[in-house]
């Protein structure tokens, strides 16, 4: 039996049979959690921000058409989840403040430590980034989206993505070296 | 190729959305080009380094409040459709009270139609006859009221024992009307004029006879004087 598509799954959740919304939250929660995770650095915050993702699927499910892929739909949702966030979270806590440590190695040998230094480093790194430069590095680097998904998602033309990714990149590498006491290429 | 161009497609580079015929270009290019390599160097390496964030899993929490919010939202939209609407009541209703054959429904549109029709028509026809009666009564009120006072202007007895005949056709002559009378029989000194107000005024109310005896008090007639006082002794009876 064939798996019901994910555009499928939500037309159904768009109709009343919400309980569909289920399967995709099996499919799709982890990978909404990481790139709030990569986004805010803070674990707790992201699971917030899953739950706050998949209720606003069910208030808007009626808004949906199924002209877009579904995951670009899910994470329009997500970064409008994030950016209400951000606005509501400005005036109290800068993103620094809220930035977890690395997830933890237990007992670690050297080399498992210098890596949760280099993690460590690299989140940091991704913290100094403007929201819009880090979204772009996550989305196409972790979340492996194309660039013509990239371009609808925030509305924009390809060569826009494609010159922004450059430079979140070359901006992310000169902020690791900051950070790792080297010089900024 | 200028590097300018060539630094356009480091991306493209990166993520890997590239034909091998560019990849082979820019490898050329960047072997030949000490500033191009260096920057496709360091952004290849971070690109790289970006490989060892480990992808989480979420607490089980987050599954549990997922399925929570689920449940409810789920017993609010059952109780919603369950509980009907107002306008659900009233079709239900109406379809109740309506025919469901299309020519017992335009019958009785029809039937609707014809007693509004009729019943307008009635109300708006009683509401205008009632004002047109009480407005001719008006006005008829006043041509008395015009005539009488004219013809006591007239000199001769004849006239204003006509005026008499006008008088009892209003049921209480207004002040105006009241004091040109009695200045007119004030002012006639003829026995006859004064019989003629006494029996014009005798039925009227105290306060007029009491005028009446006041404009007949100078008269030497004797008659005038017995008929008056019989008309003040029947009126204490």
């Amino acid at each position: 039996m064939n798996k019901a598509s994910d555009n499928q799954l939500m037309l159904q959740v768009r109709d009343g049979n919400v309980e569909k919304l289920a399967v995709l939250f099996e499919r799709y929660h982890v990978m909404i959690y990481n790139f709030c995770l990569r986004l805010t650095g803070n674990r707790s915050i992201s699971e917030d921000l899953v739950q706050d993702v998949f209720i606003r699927i069910l208030k808007y499910r009626s808004s949906y058409q199924g002209q877009d892929k579904f995951t670009i739909w899910l994470y329009k949702i997500a970064r409008n989840a994030h950016i209400d966030f951000l606005r509501k979270r400005k005036n109290v806590v800068s993103l620094e403040e809220h930035w977890d440590e690395a997830p933890t190695q237990e007992p670690s040998p050297p080399e498992q430590a210098e890596q949760g230094q280099e993690i460590a480093r690299l989140s940091q790194a991704l913290a100094t980034l403007p929201v819009k430069k880090r979204e772009v590095i996550i989305l196409s680097r972790f979340q492996q989206l194309k660039y013509k998904e990239i371009a609808e998602l925030m509305g924009c033309h390809i060569g826009t993505v494609k010159a922004l990714i450059h430079r979140s990149v070359k901006e992310l590498g000169k902020a690791y070296f900051e950070l790792s006491g080297g010089i900024a290429s | 190729m200028k590097c300018s161009q060539m630094k356009k497609r480091f991306s493209d580079y990166l993520i890997g959305e590239i034909d091998d015929n560019t990849r082979k270009e820019i490898q050329k290019h960047v072997t030949a080009c000490g500033s191009c390599r260096e920057e496709l160097e360091s952004l290849s390496a971070i690109w790289t380094k970006l490989g060892v964030l480990p992808e989480e899993q979420p607490s089980n929490n987050v599954r549990k409040r997922f399925y929570t919010a689920l449940e409810e939202y789920k017993q609010n939209l059952e109780h919603v459709k369950a509980r009907p609407r107002l306008g659900q009541l009233m079709d239900g209703w109406f379809e109740r009270l309506v025919p469901r054959r299309p020519v017992y429904q335009f019958s009785l549109a029809l039937l609707f139609l014809v007693v509004g029709l009729a019943a307008g028509f009635l109300l708006h026809a009683n509401w205008q006859s009632g004002g047109e009666i009480a407005q001719l009564r008006q006005e008829v009120s006043q041509i008395r009221q015009i005539t009488a006072v004219s013809l006591l202007r007239q000199e001769s007895l004849r006239e204003q024992l006509r005026e008499v005949g006008w008088t009892s056709g209003v049921d209480l002559p207004d002040e105006e009307t009241l004091a040109d009378f009695l200045r007119r029989v004030a002012a006639d000194k003829t026995s006859d004029s004064g019989l003629a107000a006494i029996n014009a005024l005798f039925p009227q109310s105290p306060a007029i006879r009491q005028g009446l005896a006041q404009s007949l008090s100078e008269r030497t007639s004797p008659v005038v004087e017995i008929a008056l006082a019989f008309s003040q002794h029947v009126s204490k009876f």
